[in-house]
């Protein structure tokens, strides 16, 4: 039996998980200057898929996660199929993190080591935060959050402190229009980071909580980090202006001209690792949730799913030659064609499947 | 005596050999089992007139004044004039009229006459009975009540456990006096059939967990208890962690304040360090002296400990990642200086932290073992031949001096040995990740420590409660310490969250340290 989670760990993985590695990326840049609102309307778009699809199903089958809902109103073949895309598709995700924090370890923190070493002992760190089971990593979000929060809470501050904002920036607001920004946000941002709650739906069914308040809960934390995904991207093209799409992290880039009371000059490094922490817990999310879904197709054991995920990951991450072929391939690729497919199209079909046939039992009941 | 300790001790032997009638075969039988070693008495006497009788105890762990009563009231019995009374019922006029103990008891078996002397008894026999009667004679030269020698305050009781069971409940009961402060006796290992003791508070502690630790008691089997860490290992089972589950203390006061916020506590014969659980992460860095000084003071101090542990922890390492991969975050004047010292040093800086902290860890150990006498000599060599010449000829860095040294106080600081432990065997393994990964390293260390450590569970209690679970109201004895008027309610951490202050029963807010009326003065 599986330990249950109480409703502010699954809170607190929400909002560990959606800042996860965001704050790395000015969103939405083609916007210019209104970057921040397509990240906002990408946010409202996000709420309603999260309100309306992902969070639907769950209401419909409180006790199941996503593979065995699908099992059961597609039919067994098309259920693990699909199930086998949803394994590889948490796996892919879960590799794009490894490869984007081996990268820029690399390039902030460890210039000499090798890239397969970081990588070795990011998976290595991943496998041991879930081999103790959900419950286990859950509580570490728990305990991870506050600091988290707290941190950047006091990076942006010293930010403002040291007078690194500058308005000009950003206004006037809609200098262009509403065009842009809607092109923008759909389906970029939808796709990365917010429609990325589909793998919720492997969670949802761990806590203990009724329905109702899950569904609070989940959309309260996704409001909170919704709105600091947005503010992190004002900041930063608030601070940086037309700069921001031209270095690899506008954040760290900023964050290095912090200046205060000559001690605190160069604290890259550690703004690095608390981006690094995001990261750390989004890449152990999906780690989890193919380590779930592998289970739940396989019956392994929990011990043997979490290598065999280990081990596609970790040899996943060589996949692509450099960082910039990553990225590009994420960004022109991925965000616009694939992942939309598993985080919008799959859901929306599967809720109106759900609906459907739920209704039709009710009327066959009644 | 419980019946599981009975039993086993009974299987032991092949099969349960009762008592004779005949008094001299149970003499024999026994000098046989014993021995005739000098401090085996058995002494014959005459009782009730006409019956023979043999009083056989162990000298050494026999209360030599309460045997002359024993003896003495024995003896006068045969001349009061009614003695005759009891002509046919003499085992029960002895033990009705003329035994001058407290606690008396029936052995039916040769066995039991035997343990019961072994534990301190006098053992009382009568010819033609195949019953014998054990007076609690019990006593042996034990330490008085003394402070404490590991676990000091500057304000509070000074008093501390000693080795004798006895001494220590009663230092306990003298701290809550309530009817529900319960004591489970149990009497584990074969041949040494240690006591060990139980305490709990009926009605606060989790009675499923008191079941629990008593099942696990019952079920350790061995020969030897002889110190509270073997109960501790026993009980705990198959965990592997450096972090320590339960903890140990020598204070009453700390035990007593443990007990009213649910925890049990486990005494050992024979030790003077009893052991509390079920224990979070937090615990480790609380003093019995948080709750007696003013409580801006005491969370001052606690967010100290933390930061010594964290110190303690990763202090080395992160001299090591800095220095060695992230020179860039030293402001610049620090760095020249740092470079300069540096520069004739002929290891990397993880070779240099390795070999400074190994050689602290054997100062530490030589520290411990060696007589007081030499003490001085120990730390002339340490300080001057280690510590200066080892920097002025080059060896180590001025600074790596003192990142080791300040480490090495910071652990001091810790008020648990067991949590400094912990910290100084993480620590070897950060410097090694630090040394190979920088600061990517110690991150990647401190989050499989976190996932170890939300893993691990004290008798069923996250160990990194109430922070994660959160649990909202316990934060208020976490980092600060609230005032006493504050806590109205026991931490939920360790059984039933009752209330501590304001309720409808006149004493509840009166009980061990948080006295009701000294409160509303202060």
């Amino acid at each position: 039996m599986m330990e249950r989670i109480s409703l502010n760990q699954l809170g607190s993985l929400i909002v560990i998980f959606l800042i996860g590695s965001s704050p790395l990326f000015l969103l939405a840049i083609e916007a210019g200057k209104d970057a921040w609102l397509a990240v906002f309307v990408g946010m409202l778009c996000g709420l309603a898929l999260l309100w309306g699809v992902n969070l639907a199903i769950y209401r419909y089958e409180p006790d199941m996660h996503l593979f065995e809902i699908m099992m059961k109103y597609l039919g067994k073949p098309a259920g693990y199929l699909l199930s086998v895309c949803y394994v590889f598709y948490f796996c892919y995700k879960s590799i794009r993190n490894v490869r984007e924090f081996g990268d820029l370890s690399i390039i902030y923190l460890l210039p000499t080591t090798p890239l397969s070493a970081v990588m070795a002992l990011i998976c290595l760190t991943a496998g041991l935060s879930i081999v103790g089971g959900a419950a286990v990593f859950f509580r570490m979000a728990e305990f991870t959050i506050p600091v988290v929060i707290g941190i950047y809470a006091l990076l942006f501050l010293l930010m403002a402190g040291t007078g690194l904002f500058n308005l000009d920036y950003i206004i006037p607001v809609f200098d262009e229009g509403l065009k842009p920004i809607w092109d923008a946000a759909f389906p970029e941002t939808v796709s990365f980071p917010f429609g990325e709650l589909v793998l919720f739906l492997m969670f949802w069914k761990l806590t203990d909580a009724d329905r109702n308040a899950v569904t609070a809960i989940a959309v309260k934390c996704y409001l909170f980090s919704g709105l600091f995904i947005t503010l992190t991207n004002l900041l930063i093209v608030a601070g940086m202006g037309k700069l921001a799409p031209a270095v690899t992290v506008p954040l760290m880039q900023l964050a290095s001209s912090i200046e205060a009371a000559r001690v605190l000059e160069r604290i890259d490094p550690l703004v690095a690792l608390l981006l690094f922490t995001g990261v750390m817990f989004k890449l152990t999310s999906y780690y989890l949730g193919a380590v779930i879904g592998i289970r739940y197709l396989t019956k392994l054991s929990h011990k043997t799913a979490v290598l065999i995920a280990g081990g596609i990951i970790y040899g996943g991450s060589f996949l692509f030659r450099s960082y910039m072929e990553h990225i590009w391939f994420g960004f022109v690729y991925n965000v616009k064609y694939h992942f939309p497919l598993f985080q919008i199209v799959f859901p929306i079909v599967l809720v109106m499947i759900v609906a459907f046939k739920n209704r039709r039992a009710g009327k066959e009941d009644a | 005596m419980s019946e599981s300790t009975k039993s086993g001790i009974e299987s032991g032997s092949d099969a349960v050999k009762a008592l004779s009638a005949d008094l001299d075969t149970n003499i024999k039988w026994l000098t046989g089992e014993l021995g005739s070693e000098p401090d085996i008495v058995i002494r014959q006497l005459q009782v009730l007139r006409n019956k023979r009788a043999a009083l056989v105890y162990i000298s050494d762990i026999s209360d030599n004044g309460l045997i002359n009563s024993l003896v003495t009231s024995m003896l006068d019995e045969s001349l009061k004039p009614d003695a005759g009374e009891f002509e046919e019922e003499p085992l029960q006029g002895l033990m009705l009229r003329s035994l001058s103990v407290g606690g008396i008891r029936k052995l039916d078996s040769l066995d039991h006459v035997l343990l019961a002397i072994l534990e301190g008894c006098s053992v009382i026999m009568l010819d033609g009975f195949a019953t014998a009667i054990a007076a609690d004679t019990g006593g042996r030269e034990k330490r008085g009540v003394e402070e404490p020698s590991s676990q000091t305050v500057v304000r509070g009781p000074k008093e501390g456990f000693t080795e004798s069971v006895r001494t220590n409940t009663a230092l306990i009961r003298a701290k809550i006096k309530s009817a529900d402060l319960r004591m489970e006796y149990k009497l584990i290992g074969k041949r040494t059939r240690t006591t060990v003791v139980v305490v709990y508070m009926k009605g606060i502690a989790d009675e499923q967990m008191i079941r629990d630790v008593s099942r696990r008691l019952d079920l350790i089997d061995t020969d030897s208890i002889l110190e509270s860490g073997y109960i501790e290992e026993f009980i705990l089972g198959k965990t592997f962690t450096p972090f320590p589950l339960i903890q140990n203390t020598e204070r009453p006061d700390a035990v007593a304040a443990g007990l009213l916020e649910g925890q049990f506590a486990i005494i050992v014969d024979g030790t003077p360090f009893v052991l509390l659980a079920p224990v979070t992460f937090v615990k480790f860095f609380q003093s019995s002296e948080d709750y007696y000084q003013r409580y801006d003071i005491a969370s001052f101090l606690r967010l100290i400990r933390m930061s010594s542990f964290l110190v303690s922890m990763l202090f080395p390492s992160l001299y090591i990642a800095i220095t060695t991969f992230h020179q860039e975050m030293l402001p610049t004047s620090l760095l020249i200086s740092l470079a300069a010292q540096r520069e004739g040093v002929p290891f990397p800086a993880l070779i240099e932290a390795m070999i400074m902290e190994l050689t602290f860890e054997i100062l530490r150990e030589a520290g411990v073992r060696m007589p007081r006498i030499i003490g001085s000599a120990i730390s002339i060599v340490g300080a001057l031949v280690l510590g200066q010449s080892a920097v002025q000829a080059g060896l180590v860095s001025a600074a790596m001096v003192i990142v080791v040294s300040f480490t090495a106080i910071a652990s001091f600081v810790i008020p648990s040995v067991n949590m400094g432990s912990a910290a100084r065997l993480i620590r070897f393994g950060m410097m090694f990740l630090a040394g190979s990964f920088g600061l990517f390293g110690i991150m990647a260390g401190l989050m499989v420590i976190l996932a170890h450590m939300s893993g691990l569970r004290s008798f069923g209690v996250p160990y990194l409660t109430p922070l994660s679970p959160l649990v909202p109201g316990n934060l208020k004895d976490v980092f600060i310490r609230v005032p006493w008027w504050a806590m109205k309610k026991r931490p939920a951490l360790f059984g039933k969250a009752t209330a501590r202050q304001g309720s409808a029963e006149p004493n509840a807010g009166n009980q061990g340290k948080s006295n009701g009326e000294g409160k509303g003065r202060r």
